[in-house]
């Protein structure tokens, strides 16, 4: 193995010397925040421009390869995964900023885990075994529960914690057994392997593999909330900090999606026309439960989770597609992902970063008490209701588009009709904010606040909202990446 | 190349809403948007000197390639259809920023929002790729939305959200239509396209085509509005500001007949042959229970949101007579609409800013009072009734001409729509304005302002020289409408009924 060949690990290799780096500063010296905001933000840009690099070996040069005795992949796939977590993990750090200077001396570790699940993130994109893949899973997972309770002091922040855990505990156990049972009726946990036996030996008695797969996908449909395995969802985003909710919601479907994405695209891709309906079946209750549920919330944050039911549906929908649909599947996911780390940040900024509950009455009236980040909440809430000329449009463009070419005509209507339900609710945020006027008469003589966004998050919500924007006028160059973005 | 002049009408007005953002003082900001209006409005007079007569096909073409995997170009193109209704906006938005004095919340996103709004109608004209056309009408209802969300009147919320959702989900499965298009292009070429004049080529089976009718038509007809797809319509109409209402009936609606007209009937022939019976009686449906129910209104400008129903299923029945004197009709009709709907708006709004009612019976005996505006009234009730001499009776006549001679119970049927419109004009009038004044509050009303003559003057003076001379305008609707009708006729088995044939009888 030569030592070009790390390049294959070098992204996690990156994130977890920066956490490392960050750990031991803390324990000896106790820096200022700020210099571990560094720390994190060198580690983040050197994980940068190694999955830029593994882009050039893989794209450019066409030379996508395994590594580590065929453990690691690097591909488009891998290298797109990497540079698309990193962004999330910077956007998301610099979102949560607020909350990392409340918490003060737990702060280190608050900033460690969050880099650590980006490397378990980025393993599930490229793992080129099941097993490393469930490593990379665990790493991710343990994480996002523990960033998920990290403000202790909430009762429903320790909900959230627990909630979040056991129901995932149980996922990854599911996931885990599906693997055992695909193991046992192949004889390899290599997913190039699988794929190899899959396309040279006729299984005769396919039932043990097709529980193996459904178990799998089971198990990743958790990770990504996809209905009907999304229970956890609505209770972990409100009771977990506002701060880190965008960020726990992106990573979490970033990771299970590649996984979903590769998996289906490479060892069960000879078996396409068995697993498609399920997931289709689930593509179609993600959308229509999570536009139905979402309707009826009266917490933002409840119906941001419900809403990224919705949107694991819509990401499903173009998976019907198998390797085909994976660009569809990225460019919604990239876009998305900024969109909820961008919506969660405002919410953080008015209802408080390290707070659990956030009532929509909370944003009365913003349109004139906050404008600009009114406007932006709203651009974020068009966006997500895939109104044209914003990235959301592109994206259901593209998943449909998929889907129809797929044969799944029925999936993409029922996908279009839940999208036009759902703009009810983001409608209603958008009403609240400029055409009805604060409640004066909770707290007579009370100042109005207008919340404003720190700096870091301002640059996030520059960011994210520009993306959104552009993406959704010239979606152009960000299609002609993904599409190389696959796997090997 | 020569100069981009459609990308210019289209990117002019999105320029101006950015430009008016930046006018740093608040009383400067009307004044500077309405000159700036006048940008599009005299791009779109020189794109109506240049414009070939005679000529069926699409002038001006601008096409760019944009996104080879997926098909989708950057094309614009106008046509004798399309032509008129870019200078109907072009013409409107001026006249709504002009009225729109009264509003004084968030002035600037107002503004901007208006200009926005008519950046995309020209977009949905002009577009000749399906998706691009798509983005065009999808977008309009954002700020159309918060126009009336937000400067509406007191149920503006309700108002608001229903027409975006009703909007929105008709449009929803015009995206599945669009997509499946390219779909079906992709399998028969190799490569997916969205490109209008592509897309013409296509050979779609007959039950492809039928679904493919629906969903278009579906979306299509929420917009017109068709019956029963209207209710809407009455809600958005009344709590809109009164620029809104007249933008939403003078261009918003003509979405959905142009729809019709450019994408229904070209893309799905055999379809619209098969379908002319359903979207007659709906039309004549709409005709008659508008006019009816328009005639019970209390409510000024309710009443006239109903008569928008009543006649748009005028246009929607000369278009689907498929004879070249009811498509003729169609497309003048949708203009005339324009028009004299927008005035009628517009006047509605002028007496609310006097009296802050709508209320008919709140008033009584005005003419005496305001004999100018009355006037003004009698005119365009006149107009929207059809008199001769006026536009409104140029296009009903070839309406109902043209689907007699394919449909003539239905044309028979609508014929009364005229009667009932007449009822209802007239008699709003006499209950508004003759008689003697019998409330007090009435007796102080101001007449006509300069601002007001400023924007009813321009309008009359159409309303007149479409009425006395409309030859310049058919000229140029005529072949691009004997276009679409010869696309039909090759592809399908059904011959367009002329006069010729009538007079050959004996």
């Amino acid at each position: 193995m030569s030592a070009m060949s790390f390049l294959g690990v070098a992204v996690e290799l990156w994130l977890v010397a920066g956490a490392l780096v960050v750990l031991l500063a803390d324990i000896t010296w106790r820096p200022p925040l700020r210099v571990l905001g560094i720390i994190a933000g060198l580690s983040l840009a050197g994980a940068v421009t190694a999955s830029v690099a593994q882009w050039r070996q893989a794209v450019v040069d066409g030379t996508a390869s395994l590594e580590f005795s065929d453990m690691i992949a690097v591909d488009g796939f891998s290298a797109f995964g990497g540079l698309l977590i990193v962004v999330i993990t910077g956007l998301g750090l610099a979102a949560s900023w607020d909350l990392v200077e409340q918490l003060r001396d737990r702060a280190a570790e608050f900033i460690v885990l969050t880099l650590l699940a980006a490397a378990g993130v980025h393993v599930m994109a490229a793992a080129a075994n099941f097993i490393v893949l469930f490593i990379g899973l665990e790493i991710a997972s343990i994480s996002l529960y523990i960033l998920a309770g990290y403000t202790r002091e909430r009762e429903d922040a320790d909900e959230a914690a627990l909630k979040y855990f056991l129901l995932g505990a149980f996922a990854s156990a599911v996931f885990i057994y599906g693997v055992s049972l695909i193991f046992a009726s192949t004889g390899t946990t290599s997913l190039y392997g699988v794929s190899d036996y899959l396309v040279s030996v006729v299984v005769l008695r396919p039932a043990v593999l097709f529980v193996g797969a459904a178990l799998v996908i089971v198990g990743l449909g958790f990770k990504v909330s996809a209905a009907p395995f999304h229970m956890w969802a609505p209770d972990v985003y409100q009771g977990a900090p506002s701060g880190i909710a965008g960020y726990m919601t992106a990573a979490a479907k970033v990771g299970g999606f590649a996984a979903l994405g590769r998996v289906l695209a490479v060892p069960l891709s000879t078996y396409i026309t068995d697993w498609a309906p399920i997931i289709a079946a689930i593509a179609a209750a993600s959308v229509v439960l999570g536009t139905v549920l979402a309707i009826a919330q009266t917490d933002i944050k409840r119906m941001l989770a419900y809403s990224s039911v919705a949107h694991a549906g819509f990401i499903l929908t173009a998976m019907v597609a198998g390797g085909d649909g994976l660009d569809a599947m990225w460019f919604y996911l990239a876009t998305y992902s900024l969109q909820v780390i961008g919506a969660f940040a405002i919410v953080a900024t008015v209802g408080g970063a390290g707070e659990g509950r956030s009532p929509l009455t909370d944003f009365t009236g913003l349109g004139s008490r906050s404008p600009l980040l009114a406007a932006t909440l709203a651009t974020f809430m068009l966006a997500m209701g895939g109104i044209p000329l914003t990235a959301g449009f592109a994206g259901k463009v593209a998943v449909f588009q998929a889907a129809i070419d797929a044969g799944y005509l029925w999936l993409a209507i029922v996908g279009v009709l839940a999208a036009t339900a759902g703009l009810f609710f983001y409608l209603r945020v958008i009403v609240l904010m400029y055409m009805q006027a604060p409640a004066m008469a909770e707290a007579p003589g009370a100042a109005i606040s207008s919340p404003q966004a720190s700096l870091p998050t301002q640059g996030v919500l520059a960011v994210t909202g520009a993306i959104t924007i552009g993406f959704g006028i010239v979606p152009w160059p960000l299609l002609d990446i993904v599409a190389d973005a696959l796997p090997f | 190349m020569d100069f981009p002049i459609l990308t210019a009408i289209v990117g002019v007005p999105a320029a101006a809403a950015v430009l008016v953002a930046l006018v740093p003082r608040r009383e400067l900001v009307l004044p500077v948007a309405i000159t700036l209006s006048f940008i599009p409005l005299a791009l779109a007079g020189w794109l109506t000197w240049e414009f070939a007569v005679g000529e069926a096909g699409f002038q001006f073409v601008e096409k760019v390639l944009w996104f080879e995997p997926w098909g989708i170009s950057y094309h614009l193109g106008v046509d004798g259809i399309s032509l008129f209704l870019v200078l109907l906006t072009a013409f409107l938005i001026p006249v709504a920023l002009v009225a729109s004095h009264t509003i004084t919340d968030r002035t600037k996103v107002y503004i901007a929002a208006m200009l926005a709004l008519q950046s995309g109608l020209f977009g949905v004209f002009l577009s000749l790729d399906l998706l691009l056309f798509f983005v065009f009408f999808e977008v309009v209802l954002v700020p159309m939305y918060f126009i009336i969300g937000v400067w509406g009147g007191e149920r503006r919320v309700y108002a608001a959200i229903k027409f975006f959702l009703f909007t929105a989900f008709g449009s929803a499965l015009l995206l599945i239509g669009i997509l499946s298009l390219a779909v079906i292009a992709s399998d028969q070429t190799g490569s997916p396209t969205f490109d209008f004049v592509e897309l013409l080529s296509l050979d779609i089976s007959r039950t492809t085509q039928f679904w493919l009718f629906g969903a278009f038509a579906l979306a299509f007809g929420i917009k017109v509005p068709l019956f029963p797809l209207h209710t809407w319509l009455p809600d958005a109409h009344v709590e809109a500001p009164t620029a809104g209402s007249v933008i939403l009936a003078g261009v918003l609606l003509k979405l959905g007949t142009y729809g019709l007209l450019r994408f229904n009937l070209t893309l799905f022939p055999e379809a619209t042959v098969k379908f002319v019976p359903v979207l007659a009686v709906l039309a004549v449906i709409g005709i008659i229970y508008g006019a009816v129910v328009a005639i019970v209104q209390p409510d000024l400008k309710r009443l006239v949101a109903y008569s928008s129903v009543s006649h748009l299923g005028f246009v929607v029945l000369g278009i689907f007579a498929l004879t070249r004197q009811g498509l003729q009709g169609g497309v003048l009709q949708m203009i005339n609409h324009g028009l004299t709907t927008g005035a009628l708006f517009l006047l509605v709004g002028m007496i609310y800013e006097r009296r802050h009612t709508r209320q008919i019976a709140d008033y009584g005996g005005i003419a005496k009072v305001m004999p100018l505006f009355a006037g003004f009234f009698l005119f365009t009730a006149f107009a929207s009734i059809g008199l001769p001499g006026l536009n409104g009776f140029v296009g009903e006549f070839l309406v109902l001409i043209g689907s007699y001679l394919s449909l003539p119970a239905a044309a028979i049927v609508a014929s009364f729509g005229v009667v009932l419109a007449a009822i209802y004009l007239l008699w709003a009038y006499e209950r508004v304005f003759t008689g003697p004044i019998d409330k007090p509050e009435n007796e102080g009303l101001r007449d006509l302002t300069l601002r007001e003559w400023s924007v009813l003057v321009p309008i009359a003076v159409l309303v007149l020289w479409l009425g006395i001379y409309p030859r310049p305008a058919l000229d140029r609707i005529e072949p691009s409408v004997d276009a679409i009708l010869q696309r039909i006729e090759a592809t399908t088995d059904y011959e367009v009924p002329d006069f010729g044939e009538l007079v050959a009888i004996p």
